[in-house]
């Protein structure tokens, strides 16, 4: 079952930006979700159109079979994390969170349950002003927390936790997972996700560029085999000629299309050196970077 | 509503701006009125500089209502606020309500505070403090009315400008500069200016003043309170239907 449905969503701010651009996708209940795209790709547009707080151009959203405005008490169903929202600087961490709850008309005990929870209790009565990044980002992750919801909307919940933060984040979010929650999370980093995603949607430039389960993608790869050698530009040449796509920077070759043992008789028959000769297998983040548009080779 | 009301009251409650807003009121309730009960000549103390503060306390609500709204917008809290009540129409009634209460009984305070002040004064400059009767109770009970509605008209005009800065500044120029001028030069349009109609409601002790009667003639006092209700709802509703369709970002 769909848990998020869009359909031919695009959102255009004034007359230049299109930020969205005709994407339809869904989200598997029970999943969780990568939404990975590079800066500006249209990832927290998008999320704020789940939620109606951006307005639509053209197409339509569902949550939960319904539009988010028409959810009864959303707040205990979809929580969600937005890379945008605020605290007032001079509320206290607590504070904040019980205005939050009050509004979705839960109980102050709620409050402490999701303090607890994303272990800022020691903090809770000093003001937000004097809280670090990680600090707010904990804030605003115990925000979506609150309603106990079964849908979690989280747009780039790992900006400014530490290493041991994201790995937090990281076992957190599995636990939701297993406990059958959907989640759909937003990165520009794909290996802050990578261990964490069942599917993945990636997105660029207001497109939608890929979605599926995260091995299928990994399938599709092609393998790059790596080369090092002083007579690089002679077998860069030869290469080309044999349809293979080559990138060289210096010595080094990244070679597409023969496999490792092909590119080694090529450079014995022509008496090319080689130093150095092994096949890669892309991770996801050199998927992702090339399915999204921003790789730099080599 | 219950839950969103009740999550209004925690907002007012738990910043400063409250404590910023008591403040402000009992400044303005206090001191006025005690310089007028310390320096006016006694055969001049009649009880009517008891309501000394009174028109200050209606800027100040004013801009309480326009911070409240604003503050929401500067910070960025009016995501959660619209997370958890898409329909952004509720979330005006419920700011109006709170905000409008609020601004009636910061009215009402500065109203007894300076009551009070004439309990202890009076008596120090050997006049009789005498309780305020019928007319003075209407009077009051039409300024606290007056403070709820310039608190929802703050809060309206927060709501449609959200700009903190420009509009706590446009709003005090207009109605601290440009209204008065335009109530001196062009009468006629200046009756119906939305400042000039809210002290309209309450114009009972400018009407004694004789160089005011002939702008104030202008509406009679349930005219002057239909059309300060009929600015509230008008902003409010151009509030709402404008940011139905804005995007929160
Ligand atoms: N309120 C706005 N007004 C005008 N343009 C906007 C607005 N919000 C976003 N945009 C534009 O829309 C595009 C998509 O922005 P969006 O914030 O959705 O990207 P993103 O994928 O979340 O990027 P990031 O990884 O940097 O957070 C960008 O070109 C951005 O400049
Ligand atoms: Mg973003």
């Amino acid at each position: 079952m769909a848990v998020i449905e869009a359909e031919h969503l695009s959102k255009r701010f004034g007359k230049k930006v299109l930020a969205v651009d005709d994407v339809t996708f869904s989200i598997r209940a029970g999943a969780v979700t990568g939404f990975l795209g590079p800066n500006g790709a249209g990832k927290t547009t998008t999320l704020r159109m789940i939620l109606d707080l951006v307005k639509p151009s053209a197409g339509s959203v569902r949550i939960l079979g319904q539009r988010y405005r028409d959810i009864p008490r959303p707040a205990t169903r979809v929580g969600a994390l937005l890379d945008s929202s605020g605290f007032h600087p001079g509320r206290s961490g607590r504070n904040a969170l019980r205005v939050v709850a009050a509004g979705a008309g839960l109980p102050d005990t709620r409050v402490e349950e999701a303090l607890t929870m994303v272990e800022l209790e020691g903090a809770a009565r000093r003001a937000v002003k004097g809280y670090s990044t990680g600090m707010k980002q904990r804030l605003a992750l115990a925000c979506a927390l609150l309603g106990d919801p079964e849908v979690l909307l989280l747009d780039e919940p790992a900006n400014g936790l530490d290493p041991e933060g994201i790995r937090w984040l990281r076992t957190f979010l599995r636990a939701r997972a297993a406990e059958g929650r959907t989640i759909l999370i937003s990165s520009h980093v794909l290996a802050e996700v990578e261990q964490t995603v069942d599917d993945v949607l990636i997105i660029s430039k207001g497109k939608l560029l890929a979605q599926g389960a995260i091995g299928e993608l990994t399938r599709t790869a092609q393998p790059v085999v790596r080369a090092r050698s002083p007579q690089a530009e002679k077998l860069e040449a030869l290469l080309t000629a044999r349809g293979a796509a080559v990138n060289r920077l210096d010595t080094a070759l990244a070679i597409r299309g023969p496999a490792s043992a092909e590119v080694g008789e090529v450079a014995q028959a022509n008496g090319v050196v080689l130093h150095e000769l092994f096949t890669e297998v892309p991770s996801l983040e050199d998927l992702f970077l090339e399915i999204a548009g921003t790789r730099r080779e080599l | 509503m219950i839950s969103l009301l009740r999550a209004e009251f925690l907002k007012l409650r738990s910043t400063r701006t409250s404590l910023g807003l008591g403040i402000a009121v009992l400044l303005v309730s206090l001191v006025p009125t005690v310089l007028l009960i310390a320096f006016i000549p006694t055969h001049l103390l009649n009880g009517g500089e008891l309501g000394a503060g009174a028109t200050l306390v209606t800027y100040i609500v004013l801009v309480f209502g326009i911070l409240g709204m604003t503050n929401e917008y500067r910070h960025g809290t009016i995501t959660y606020t619209y997370l958890a009540t898409p329909r952004r129409a509720r979330v005006m009634v419920a700011k109006l309500i709170v905000y409008g209460s609020t601004g009636a009984l910061a009215m009402l305070a500065a109203l007894l505070v300076a009551q009070l002040v004439g309990v202890i004064g009076l008596p120090m400059r050997g006049v009789s403090y005498h309780v305020p009767g019928g007319g003075a109770l209407a009077d009051y009970a039409r300024q606290i009315g007056v403070a709820g509605l310039v608190t929802c008209f703050g809060v309206a005009l927060g709501a449609f400008l959200r700009a903190q800065v420009v509009t706590v500044a446009g709003v005090l120029i207009w109605a601290l500069l440009v209204e008065p001028l335009i109530v001196a030069f062009k009468p006629g349009v200046g009756t119906w200016l939305p400042f000039n109609v809210f002290g309209q409601v309450t114009s009972s002790t400018l009407a004694t003043d004789a160089g005011n009667v002939a702008a104030h003639s202008g509406l009679a006092r349930p005219e002057a309170f239909l059309v300060s209700v009929a600015y509230i709802a008008v902003v409010s509703v151009a509030a709402v239907v404008v940011s139905m369709s804005r995007d929160v970002t």
